[in-house]
């Protein structure tokens, strides 16, 4: 990066100051002396730079870039400032807004989270995501680095405790703080509460009394004195209706001011909870260190072997079968433990490595179907025809109602998905295997494919049904066969529009995948979201706004990506071989 | 020459009409009858829009004919064929391709049982011929319009066709390259003595290239209004036929003709000055007349107003 501080030699020149009478070439070409071999990569780079920016579509590289180099410095400012500033500016001040809005929003889950509160919850599924890594290893580890890890964990365990106390403490402490400023907070409403109860009693009170004392002097025989008296108790009754609902509103106030919780109990129990959490993880860390290790059981197995070995060779008569039995069973025994693994829950992360390899198997059976289908409907138009009614009926059909049936046809395929030759085969592949793909993955899968493989297919049957007439006169022309029209001519012409159409089928693919995991319970980020809304912690609510922006994050990599290949294949655009 | 080379390519009365959703059927020529040479090349001049381009795609095989019917070699041609190839006005070249397998796509289908390197080596020949040498592996946006019409020349020779067609190969360029084509193409023709039927609407292209020059009348119905036999001896030079004493009389000639065209007045006159400078032209050629020193050298390329 060293030669970004370098400003180029046209730079250089114009930056010293103009020859008085006589112009003296000498000085402004060695103004200031740059390496021509620095000034030569720099180009290279800025040019690199521009051709990716332009591929990626990344518009605030370019003027960044030319800044740089000095080109137009006005110019390029406000280049960055559209491109750059203003959306930064945008989303802070979205994130503003959120920030003084969300906690006015009381829910059943709590507040709505604040960004600081989401920021935590992201760290806190982070940290989980590692710790569980930990775990894993830990259960898989041997000899030496298994002791240093099990010295260093008790430590950290023992130092833990300390501060476990003192977060106690702190929380104990904080909760009387707490206590006592909103029992002063409290102090004057219940005050205020107890007046206005006393007040309204004796209102009350005077109301009735007055209207019994009315009542003793009322003429039996009068109509309008009674309609009078009548219109008497109505309106006490709604003067005590009123007095319940003011008592009511007070209520309401202070029990707000009760459940106030202020920053420091906050904080202090925040504290306790990270690390109780660490401890219990440590506790666990220890455990598959130590005992639930496997190195140590297979230990444990073996010995136990040994004894069954030598029992078995000192037998005799009818105990030769039991103790042969016991051998055997040792035996099975040790394998099981060598094949066994820690049983890792799911962590957001793994989620979301299911969740891409779903949608693009998914997305790879879709357009593995929409490709070949959408060159023959632009082939031929009596094919085109044929597939219409299948086209108009489908395409509409949501996600919704194709998982469950895509779950009963798959489920179909594969009865027993413990015992299936394709699954166990899938699990035993190195890189895929840990994704466990089963059957409600497959489903969801198909109806990702099922949902995004009309925008391919329409688009291909578009791109392939307009290729220009000039080429295939030139095809007439040269004579081509039906292979070579096909994958030299029309293939070619028709690929900016079938990317156009598998762009817009992965990111329909994306939203339908979430859907259909949350429906399905297909391990991912769907599943995710689903677990958070039925567990209701109190992190939960901050969790699922995570997967929001990760799902969106996600979403516009895929975007990119895609826009990236149709650039690459689209041919009126040159000089893009990045 | 034999009969058959004598009428190697043959029109007649050639027709084309377009349907019309809205109205009567649009008959673009008519009565077509053209006769062509083995080893002539006939330019076929007109103004925009008189259908010379129909013609010549009816030729290639691209377009179907209404009434009449096209012979090539005694055959009677139905579809595109592998002793056609055509230049079009636009290169046409597959912007997915570079240079090279532009060529090559014509090459592999025209030498089947050749060797790969064969094939390499023919593609090299002709894009060299047409004087890409070094821009093999370009993508045709990475060329000029020039290299690309160069291209699409390679492209054309290299499916050693016995009837070329050009339709206005040159009529997107600027005057310096399309010369510089010209030549290219004419150097190309002497060496293989190719057929070529040559569509233009420049009077000076006509004249240079062509053996023979065929004006269309103005359309609807355009049919042949003359045929117009050159003097100018092979292999052409540039200086020569512009030096040549008759070159300014049938220049002129040209241009009235396609004036009338436009005026639409009586052809009668135009036919009998036509027929008066051929008759001038059989008596110098009879005469064996060399071609007298003349001072200007104009070698500006007219182009014709476009009507309509
Ligand atoms: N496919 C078509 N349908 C209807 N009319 C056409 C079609 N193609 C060409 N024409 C008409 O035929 C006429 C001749 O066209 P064209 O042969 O291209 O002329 P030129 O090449 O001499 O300029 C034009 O008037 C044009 O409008
Ligand atoms: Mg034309």
């Amino acid at each position: 990066m060293s030669t970004l501080t370098h400003p180029p030699a046209t730079e250089a020149s114009t930056t010293t100051t103009p020859p008085a009478l006589a112009p003296q070439p000498v000085q402004l070409t060695t103004a200031r002396e740059i390496n021509p071999r620095v000034l030569a990569a720099w180009s290279r780079f800025k040019y690199a730079g521009l051709r990716f920016a332009d591929v990626t579509g990344l518009s605030f590289l370019p003027p960044i870039l030319r800044l740089l180099d000095g080109e137009e410095t006005a110019k390029q400012w406000r280049e960055i400032v559209r491109t750059l500033f203003v959306p930064a500016a945008a989303f802070a001040l979205f994130l503003f807004a959120w920030t003084v809005v969300a906690p006015h929003h009381r829910t059943k889950s709590g507040v709505v989270p604040t960004p600081s509160a989401v920021w935590d919850a992201a760290q806190s599924i982070w940290a989980f995501h590692e710790r569980e890594g930990k775990k894993e290893s830990a259960y898989l580890m041997s000899g030496d680095e298994r002791s240093t890890w099990l010295t260093a964990a008790r430590e950290r365990l023992t130092k833990l405790e300390p501060y476990e106390q003192a977060a106690s403490r702190a929380v104990a402490e904080a909760t009387v703080a707490n206590q006592q400023s909103v029992e002063s907070k409290i102090a004057p409403l219940v005050a205020q509460r107890k007046e206005l109860e006393e007040s309204i009693a004796s209102a009350q009170q005077a109301r009735l009394a007055a209207m019994e004392t009315q009542q003793a002097a009322l003429p039996s025989a009068s109509v309008e004195t009674k309609e009078a008296f009548l219109a008497a108790v109505r309106a006490h009754q709604e003067a005590t209706e009123a007095e319940r609902l003011e008592l009511q509103q007070l209520d309401a106030k202070i029990q707000t001011a009760r459940d106030r919780v202020d920053a420091r109990l906050n904080g202090a129990k925040r504290t306790q909870t990270a690390i109780a959490e660490e401890r219990q993880y440590l506790a666990t860390l220890v455990d598959q260190l130590d005992g639930a290790n496997q190195e140590s059981k297979l230990d444990r197995e073996i010995s136990q072997l040994r004894n069954n070995q030598r029992d078995f060779l000192a037998s005799a008569g009818s105990d030769i079968l039991p103790a042969a039995m016991r051998v055997v069973q040792s035996e099975r025994r040790i394998n099981a433990v060598r094949e066994s693994n820690y049983a890792k829950p799911w962590t957001l992360p793994m989620q979301i490595a299911r969740s891409v390899a779903c949608v693009f198997f998914g997305f790879a059976i879709g357009s593995l179907i929409a490709i070949p289908v959408g060159v023959l409907c632009g082939l031929s138009p009596t094919f085109m025809s044929a597939m219409t009614p299948f086209i108009a009926l489908f395409k509409p059909v949501s996600p919704i109602v194709w998982l469950p049936i895509a779950l009963i046809i798959v489920g179909g395929f594969i009865p027993d998905p413990n015992n299936n030759g394709m699954l166990s085969f899938l699990e035993a592949l190195p890189l895929i295997g840990w994704m466990k793909i089963n059957p409600a993955f497959i489903a969801s899968a198909v109806t990702v494919a099922l949902c995004s493989l009309w925008a391919t297919l329409v688009n291909t049957a578009l791109g392939v049904a307009s290729v220009d007439k000039d080429y295939l006169n030139v095809a007439r022309v040269l004579q081509l066969n039906f292979r070579d029209r096909l994958f030299k001519i029309i293939i070619p012409s028709a690929l900016p529009l079938i990317f156009t159409g598998l762009r817009i089928s992965l990111g329909v693919g994306w939203m339908v995948l979430i859907a259909g995991e949350l429906l399905s319970s297909s391990e991912g980020i769907g599943k995710f979201v689903w677990d958070q809304f039925n567990n209701g912690a109190s992190d939960s609510f901050a969790k699922m706004i995570v997967v929001v922006f990760i799902v969106g994050v996600i979403g516009l990599i895929l975007d990119r990506l895609m826009v990236i290949c149709q650039r690459l294949v689209s041919f009126d655009n040159s000089g893009l071989q990045v | 020459m034999s009969s058959r080379d004598q009428r190697y390519v043959e029109l007649f009365q050639v027709g084309k009409t377009y349907p019309n959703a809205v109205g009567d059927p649009f008959t673009v020529v008519e009565e077509f009858d053209l006769i062509m040479r083995r080893g002539d090349v006939v330019s076929l001049i007109g103004h925009s829009g008189c259908g010379k381009s129909t013609v010549l795609s009816m030729v290639a095989g691209l377009n179907e004919t209404s009434r009449g019917s096209i012979a090539i070699g005694g055959r009677e041609i139905s579809g595109p064929g592998p002793d056609r190839a055509v230049v079009f006005q636009a290169p046409c070249l597959m912007p997915w391709l570079t240079a090279y397998q532009n060529v090559r796509l014509g090459v592999d289908r025209v030498y089947p049982h050749a060797t790969s390197a064969e094939r390499h080596e023919v593609c090299e020949y002709y894009l060299a011929a047409v004087g890409l040498g070094d821009c093999l592996y370009r993508l045709p946006s990475e060329l000029s319009g020039g290299m690309q019409q160069r291209v699409g020349i390679a492209r054309a020779i290299a499916l050693k066709p016995r009837l070329l067609l050009l339709d206005e190969p040159f009529g997107r360029l600027d005057s310096i390259t399309r010369m510089e084509l010209q030549d290219v193409i004419l150097r190309t023709l002497d060496r293989e003595s190719i057929t070529t039927l040559l569509v233009t609407h420049d009077v000076d292209e006509a004249l240079y290239m062509s053996d023979r020059v065929c004006m269309m009348t103005s359309g609807p119905r355009a049919r042949i209004g003359q045929l117009l036999e050159l003097p100018f001896c092979k292999p052409r030079q540039r200086e020569a036929v512009l030096e040549h004493p008759l070159y300014y009389d049938l220049r002129a000639c040209l241009v009235s003709f396609l004036e009338e065209q436009d005026t639409q007045r009586g052809r009668l006159q135009e036919v009998e000055f036509v027929s008066r400078i051929q008759q001038e032209v059989e008596t110098l050629v009879e005469n064996e007349v060399v071609r007298s020193p003349s001072p200007q050298v104009a070698n500006s390329t007219t182009e014709l107003a476009v009507v309509n």
